[in-house]
Parts: structure tokens; C-alpha cells; sequence
């Protein structure tokens, strides 16, 4: 569950403009079904927008049911907590609805079970109008066929707490730009004041940052020299003091509270969480420092959304159509200024909402992190699943608390997760 | 002093047990522009605008409605069910008896998350998926409280409902007029655990409904955490709305309740 809003949570990135307008038209391939006509009924489950986003999910589909007339979309909202146990017990029951939102870890299963209709093959022509990492993003590696339309993208800055750096001695406007930086002024940190600098181990997409190879030839190799190095680095941090006692079973939304409550000094994040400091941790948005992402590889790390059609659908035409529409630059562009996400149309970042700084720290993370999508990666391989989240996680404990080198937490996390995949 | 230590100690308790709900409530009355992630128990800006807001947000009442259905027919059947059942285990004669007394022990251990699936596959063929009376029907008899209850009726004297049979009383009369009345105190404990269960419950509703008005209370609330947008006062505005019922209910039955803990609790 906490999976759940910790991928939604981050996300990533950007380009791309207006390009089809709208959802021209009943968008169809080859597949049988698929190649109907638009018209008809479906459901679109979407992953907690409501009742937020209320309003613009219904302007959506209002429009698309106008320019296909004999349509009709029922909309329902799932809940971010248990939404994998409920597409889940859905899939094995054949009652998924027809149209759903699913990020690529979630999509993977279910694609692998031959459960979603393949768009290589019923839309090839919508392609183009997708980044292409993020068209990539909803493959199965190796195996071709693309199992969703790309919705929306996130990446995000890294924000620190000035006022914690400043306490420490160390200059506030200097923050860790390399995970060596983040480690020696980690180390100060709580050396001198007892601070903690992290709320969290890391997490798989750490360690793609970090540049350890994580999966390569269908096997998870993230226990390889570099990776023993990173959690080694890690280790010295924890008996240091710089990550709280809670990291060690801690996911992303629980850190992120530990920084609001300013026990931790640093934290990744998204643009839209300069609002939540503001609304819900005044202070420490007072002293809140603003940086880019710690990367050894240039590329920052990305996260999206996407909308899948369940072959089970008994009206894949429209769905597919639907799909599409929602997708579509017009829609990810409205709804990425709503929400402060990123559309992954291959235009929609050209938008100048996203190039222009008008001198509020929300347009400049916003425009930076713009920018760092052109080049950003998801680390998180799909096949990586919560189980394997769960494994990771513990090993990595175990290292930490040393009850395990780092070498063989990392060996055995993998081997878990290796198992995990067959 | 040995006094006062204990005193102590018991305000120690004290302190763990209602701190996180008073800090949750002291969130849930802070105005704007309040820091919600440090314990401040006296908010500068009190308010009680983010219960209403709540109501604005989700419609918190329907939801509501929906969980107090759940919860009472839950309580209505699992008092008459599992007292039957317990009854039965307890107190009549039949082949299989321990064993069956067995099984229901066992089922307790089944973490739900294992049968969640083939329990969905079940109700999807009953035709009951996106239905209240899928929701309650698989908590309807809870294993716990038939055990519960066996064990109160077990705890009545044997020689009692031996001069009832003697009087010529059949077993439903036994069950009705002797056994019933003397269990009191176990009904009321579990008419509150299946009220607070059912209308606890989150991830069955969840997985079973895919129509919001259907919604349970805390399927509901799970709402005001939204994707990226997050009102902290809200969130806990909501959950103090949720516990409010169960407050109150313990509140009116406690002195049946703690009589009931005691009652079950002579004979294993």
C-alpha cells in the first residue's frame, strides 16, 4: 500500500506540445475487438483523483462524449491504499473495467499475463505522439508490445532545511550535489548536532542514481561492487546517526513526514509538495533550501502514470479511443498546470508554463524540473514488484542494524528478488 | 511511594494510549498556516471549519450511512449466529463436535489477506461483488465470537440445564430462556467487536464495491489522501468522525462490557 503513494508521490518530467489535438476520431488497429466502433458504455478507474481532481476528470470525459456521440463513461475512483489488492482480486476475477490507471510496475504483471491489450499492435500510430522513454516505459523489456498509453510524469528537486544545515555549521547554500557530498555532510551533520540528514534507506531507484547497474539480461544484478559501495556509504551514515531510527522500515510518504517534522534535514520531492509545506509546515517552508536532484549519472529519476485497456474489456474500441483521448497533449497539458505534474506527450513540455520562471519557487522547480525530464530515467525496473520492495527493504535493515555485511544483504535481496520474478 | 510509583505508571499508559488520539485531534482543530507535523497540543488558530470541511470534500454522511448498515446488520448476525453456533459447540451432543470446535479455532489464524482472492471469486459467482451484502457477508459469523461464546456457555453449570431437560424443556427452550439470558455480558462484547470490526474494515469494502455511493465510512475517508494533495487537518478530522461512533458506543456499554470480559473468561 504505501507503495502506492509513494510512486505516485515523485514523478517525473516533460516535453512535448500540443499535438493531437484530441482524440481523432475512433483511434483502431487490427485486434478484433479493438477494431469496433466507438460508441457504447465503459468504466474508467483512475488512482485517487478524486475528489481533487473531480472537475477535470468529468470535463474530460463530457468532451469525449461529445465528439463521439452514443458514448457514455462511467468514472470511479479508486482509493491509492489497496489499489494493487483491488486491480488484483479484479484481474483474477475478469472484472477489471475498461479503461484503468496503472503505473508501469502495476501494468507489468498484468501484461505478462497476457491480461492488457498490446498498443504496438492495435495503435501503432499513436505512438509518436508519446516521449519515447515514457511509450518505453509501459513495454515489456525484451519482449516488445507496449501495454499503455503514458499518462502523467514526475520528477522532482531535492529540498533541505536550511535552518538544520545552518545549526550544523555547514553552508546553507551549498547542498550535497553527489552522494560523496551527501555522505561527508551527512556525517557532519550529525556529528556535530545530532541531526539526521535521511529519512529513508534507499530505494531501488537509489540505487540507479548511485549507477549500479540494477537489471540487466533479465536478472536483478544490483548486488555488483558499485551497489555494495553505496549501501557500505549508507551504513557509516546510519552508525553515524544521519538517518533516524525509523528509516530502516520507512517508505517515502512516512520520510517525507519526518522532514515536514523537521528531523530530517534533506528529502527528494515534487513540485507539488512546496504547497504542502506551506499549508502544513510553515516553518519549515521559511527555511526551506531547494536543489537538484543527487545523481551520479546526470539523469535524475522519474516516475509515471499511465492508462491500460484489460483485454477482458467487451468494448475495447471505445476504450482504447478513451484512452487515448485522456491521454491526449490537450488533456496531460490541463491537467499537469492543475496538479503541478508533467505531461508525456512528446510536445506537452514545450508548453511555456513549463520553460518560464516568473520568479515564484514554484515556477522555478517546476521549470527545472522540466528541464531534468528531457534526460530523466525511471529507475524502477517494472519488474520490481512490492514484494521485491519488501525483501530489499528488510536486507537492507539487516545491514544497517550489521547484522549482515552489505555484501550479503545485497546478495541475498537479490536472490530474493530473483526468485520473486519466475 | 510504592503508590505513587504506580501512579506513575498508570499515567505513563495513560500518556501512550490517548497521546496520538489527542495530538490527531489537536491536528484536526489547527487552522491554516499551522505547523501539523510537531506535537503542539494547544493550536494558536483553533477551528472546527475542517469538520465541516470534511463533509464538503467527501460526502461524508452517505458514507457513513453505508458503515452504520455494515455495522449493524454484522452485530445483528454474528450476536444471533455466533451465539447459536457457540451454543451448539458448547452444549450439544453431536459426532464431530471437538473438531468442529477445532476448525473454528483454526480459521482464526487464516490471515485474511490469504483468501481475500478466492473469497472475491466466491462472491462474484454469488453475484453479490459491488453489493453491501457482499461486504457483510463474510465477517457475518466471526469465528472469534463463536469461540467467545462457547466459552461463556460452557461456564454455566452443567447441572443447571440438566434440571431443565429433566423439567422437559427441548434445546431451543434451553438455548432461548437459559442459556441466552445468563451470556449477556459476552453479547455485548461481541456486538461491539463486530460494530467496531465491521466498521473498521477497510480492505474487503474496498476490493468488493467500485461504486463511490456504496462506499463505507474508511474506504471513504481514504479519499482525503489524495495523489498529490494532502490536507493533513482534514485527514484528521476525518478519522476523529470515524472513532467518534466507537467512542461513544464503548462509553454507553462499558459496564456490560468489562462484566462480559470477565464472564467468558472463567472455564478455557
Amino acid at each position: 500500500m504505501k507503495r502506492r503513494t509513494f510512486l505516485a508521490g515523485l514523478a517525473a518530467l516533460p516535453v512535448a506540445g500540443p499535438l493531437a489535438g484530441c482524440g481523432l476520431g475512433g483511434s483502431t488497429g487490427s485486434g478484433s475487438s479493438a477494431s469496433g466502433q466507438v460508441t457504447g458504455e465503459i468504466t474508467f478507474q483512475t488512482w485517487s483523483l478524486k475528489p481533487k481532481y473531480t472537475d477535470y476528470v468529468n470535463g474530460v470525459i463530457d468532451a469525449f462524449q461529445k465528439q463521439h456521440q452514443g458514448t457514455s463513461v462511467k468514472w470511479v475512483d479508486q482509493p491509492a491504499d489497496g489499489y494493487l489488492a483491488k486491480v488484483m482480486a479484479d484481474a483474477s476475477a475478469g472484472s477489471l473495467p475498461d479503461v484503468i490507471n496503472v503505473p508501469p510496475d502495476l501494468s507489468f504483471p498484468l501484461a505478462k499475463a497476457g491480461q492488457l491489450v498490446d498498443l504496438d499492435q492495435n495503435l501503432k500510430e499513436a505512438k509518436p505522439e508519446y516521449l519515447e522513454n515514457a511509450w518505453q516505459a509501459f513495454e515489456i523489456p525484451g519482449k516488445g508490445g507496449c501495454y499503455g498509453f503514458p499518462w502523467y510524469l514526475n520528477t522532482g528537486p531535492i529540498f533541505y532545511n536550511k535552518a538544520l544545515f545552518t545549526q550544523a555549521g555547514l553552508d546553507p547554500d551549498k547542498p550535497p550535489k553527489t552522494f560523496k557530498e551527501l555522505e561527508e555532510q551527512a556525517l557532519k551533520l550529525a556529528q556535530s548536532k545530532k541531526i539526521a540528514m535521511l529519512g529513508q534507506t534507499p530505494t531501488i531507484a537509489d540505487f540507479g542514481l548511485y549507477g549500479v547497474k540494477v537489471f540487466e539480461n533479465d536478472k536483478f544484478t544490483f548486488n555488483d561492487a558499485k551497489g555494495v559501495e553505496f549501501v557500505e556509504s549508507y551504513k557509516r551514515m546510519y552508525d553515524a546517526g544521519a538517518l533516524i531510527p525509523e528509516a530502516l522500515t520507512q517508505n517515502y510518504t512516512g520520510a517525507g513526514a519526518k522532514f515536514m517534522a523537521q528531523q530530517t534535514a534533506l528529502n527528494p520531492g515534487s513540485a507539488y509538495d512546496l504547497g504542502k509545506f506551506k499549508t502544513d509546515a510553515p516553518s519549515l517552508y521559511a527555511n526551506i533550501g531547494i536543489s537538484t536532484p543527487i545523481t551520479n549519472t546526470g539523469s535524475a529519476n522519474m516516475f509515471l502514470h499511465g492508462v491500460s485497456v484489460p483485454r477482458s474489456s467487451k468494448n475495447q474500441a471505445t476504450a482504447l479511443a478513451f484512452g487515448r483521448f485522456v491521454t491526449n497533449a490537450e488533456n496531460q497539458v490541463k491537467f499537469a498546470k492543475l496538479a503541478s505534474i508533467f505531461p508525456s506527450t512528446s510536445k506537452g513540455g514545450d508548453d511555456p508554463y513549463f520553460t518560464t520562471e516568473d520568479g515564484t519557487d514554484e515556477a522555478r522547480v517546476r521549470v527545472a524540473a522540466a528541464k531534468q525530464l528531457k534526460t530523466a530515467v525511471n529507475y524502477t525496473p517494472v519488474q520490481f514488484s512490492d514484494q521485491m520492495r519488501e525483501a530489499l527493504l528488510q536486507q537492507l535493515a539487516d545491514a544497517m542494524l550489521g547484522k549482515k555485511s552489505a555484501k550479503q544483504a545485497l546478495d541475498d535481496a537479490v536472490a530474493e528478488c530473483n526468485r520473486l520474478l519466475k | 511511594m510504592k503508590l505513587a510509583l504506580r501512579y506513575i505508571a498508570l499515567l505513563a499508559v495513560l500518556a501512550i494510549s490517548v497521546g496520538p488520539f489527542l495530538w490527531q485531534f489537536a491536528t484536526s482543530i489547527k487552522g491554516p498556516n499551522e505547523d501539523v507535523f510537531v506535537p503542539d497540543f494547544i493550536p494558536n488558530d483553533p477551528t472546527f471549519g475542517n469538520y465541516a470541511a470534511v463533509a464538503d470534500v467527501v460526502p461524508v454522511w452517505t458514507f457513513a450511512l453505508n458503515s452504520l448498515g455494515v455495522a449493524s446488520v454484522n452485530v445483528l448476525t454474528n450476536c444471533l449466529g455466533a451465539a447459536m453456533a457457540g451454543y451448539a459447540l458448547a452444549r450439544l451432543k453431536f459426532k464431530g463436535r471437538r473438531f468442529a470446535a477445532v476448525i473454528f479455532a483454526s480459521s482464526i489464524l487464516v490471515p485474511f489477506e490469504a483468501i481475500l482472492i478466492s473469497l472475491f471469486l466466491v462472491m462474484r459467482g454469488l453475484g453479490l461483488t459491488n453489493t453491501l451484502t457482499g461486504v457483510v457477508l463474510p465477517g457475518s459469523i466471526a469465528a472469534l465470537n463463536v469461540l467467545l461464546l462457547r466459552n461463556a456457555f460452557l461456564a454455566l453449570p452443567a447441572e443447571v440445564e440438566e434440571a431443565a431437560i429433566i423439567d422437559g424443556a427441548n434445546a431451543w427452550q434451553r438455548f432461548t430462556r437459559l442459556a441466552l439470558p445468563s451470556v449477556k455480558g459476552t453479547l455485548v462484547v461481541v456486538a461491539l467487536f463486530s460494530f467496531m470490526f465491521s466498521w473498521d474494515d477497510f480492505l474487503w469494502p474496498l476490493v468488493v464495491l467500485s461504486d463511490q455511493e456504496k462506499y463505507t465510512l474508511t474506504i471513504g475517508l481514504a479519499y482525503l489522501q489524495g495523489t498529490f494533495v494532502q490536507n493533513q487537518r482534514l485527514v484528521a478530522a476525518g478519522t476523529i468522525i470515524a472513532v467518534l461512533p466507537l467512542i461513544l458506543l464503548f462509553l454507553l456499554l462499558q459496564k456490560h462490557f468489562f462484566r462480559g470480559v470477565g464472564e467468558g473468561a472463567i472455564k478455557g
